[in-house]
């Protein structure tokens, strides 16, 4: 009886014994390749830059903005809120702490969609976060749309007048400026007027 | 990665109730295999006769570690996934010394009381009614004791996190503790006079 028992609490504590020797696995669960490239072909990941700047604009809680563009091109000029996080550490421990936060839309942006492209498939394929997504275009992109801002034909739908009058706001939101340089009523050239009186009609005196 | 089996979608949620009634007949089962439905067998760890409770819950926590641990280094348990009861430090202490009054008093943990109740032990039975009367108490005064109840909140805490070691060390020193409180246990079973129950 008493040498079962010892039996048994040797293999106990030989198996963990084990556990403690055992080599560090490494944590690296892979995205199967299939799943991968549906999500791959999924356009869903992009964000069109104004949708972005209009929930910064709003302040959107649930916006979490990824600079991952070099760190003195980050000090010259970021987007209000973002953090900036290098490609090639986006795997990291504290880095995957920041990312997996529940209710969070994590948006990756850099200068064009170079970079952001690569990070989202790095962390699709290791990691699955389930709100990633690339701010489309990246902030040249960003900068072409909102802060220069585009014409629209007198022609169009109402919804592009709409577009561009969000991207007027947003760039006054961004940079302050369009107060003075947009044009106001009073600075358009002033439409003549020219009266065009009717010829007086012929009266219609005399007997009918 | 299969495991945990619910919350990675190899079972349906909808099971875990019917696999809860499951769980809990061959966990009364196993209780009342071991003795656990005898209160004098329990109690007989306070007394230094019959050391069963604390071997079997030893026994069940290393088994488990183990077992856990093994499986999330084989890939088959996603250990990120289990759930960790929150620590709420006061409501943890304060249940605790309740509890251990009640264990000692009557010889029953609340499982082992159905159990008893179960097998048509008269004891069990008024233990039971004893609890449901505790816990509608408790029910109605909740509002009286909910700052207390909530208070030393730590969130799902792990005690080698506290400690600052990996899992692996600590459950190596647990299983250690474990085998040496057997003997232990042993010894000191073989010293104190044998109560015949």
């Amino acid at each position: 009886m008493q040498r079962k028992y010892t039996i048994l609490s040797i293999l106990l504590v030989v198996l963990a014994l084990g556990l403690v020797i055992l080599p560090k696995k490494t944590n690296k669960t892979e995205t199967d390749p299939k799943v991968l490239l549906s999500a791959l072909a999924e356009k869903s990941r992009f964000l069109t830059t104004d949708l972005v700047s209009k929930r910064i604009i709003e302040n959107d809680p649930t916006l979490l903005l990824i600079d991952l563009r070099p760190a003195d091109q980050f000090k010259a000029f970021a987007l209000p809120g973002a953090i900036n996080i290098q490609p090639e550490s986006i795997l990291s421990d504290s880095n995957s702490e920041l990312l997996k936060q529940l209710g969070k839309d994590i948006v990756l942006y850099a200068n064009s969609d170079l970079a952001s492209e690569k990070a989202w498939l790095l962390c699709a394929r290791y990691v699955n976060y389930s709100r990633l997504y690339i701010m489309k275009g990246g902030l040249n992109e960003w900068y072409n749309t909102i802060v220069m801002g585009t014409d629209v034909a007198a022609t169009a739908s109402s919804a592009e007048f709409d577009l561009v009058n969000f991207r007027k706001a947003a760039r006054q939101y961004f940079t302050g400026a369009g107060q003075t340089t947009e044009k106001t009523a009073t600075e358009k050239t002033p439409v003549k007027i020219t009266v065009v009186r009717k010829a007086p009609k012929s009266s219609s005196g005399g007997g009918c | 990665m299969i495991g945990p089996l619910i919350q990675s979608g190899f079972i349906p949620q909808a099971w875990d109730n019917i696999i809860a009634v499951f769980l809990g007949a061959a966990f009364g089962f196993a209780l009342e295999s071991s003795g656990f439905s005898s209160s004098r067998k329990i109690i007989g760890t306070f007394f230094g006769y019959d050391f069963v409770v604390v071997k079997v819950f030893f026994t069940a926590a290393i088994t488990a570690s183990i077992g856990l641990l093994y499986l999330d280094y084989l890939g088959l348990v996603n250990f990120s996934l289990l759930y960790i009861q929150p620590t709420f430090m006061t409501s943890a202490i304060v249940g605790g010394i309740i509890m251990g009054i009640g264990f000692s008093m009557g010889g029953f943990c609340p499982g082992t009381s159905l159990c008893a109740a179960a097998i048509g032990r008269i004891d069990g039975m008024v233990f039971f009614g004893g609890m449901f009367i505790g816990v509608f108490l408790f029910s109605e005064s909740f509002p009286f004791w909910e700052k207390m109840y909530y208070s030393g909140s730590q969130g799902p805490k792990m005690i080698n996190d506290a400690l600052g070691i990996s899992a692996q060390l600590f459950t190596l020193f647990l299983v250690i503790v474990a085998v040496g409180m057997f003997y232990g246990a042993a010894w000191v079973q073989r010293k104190v006079k044998k109560v015949e129950y």
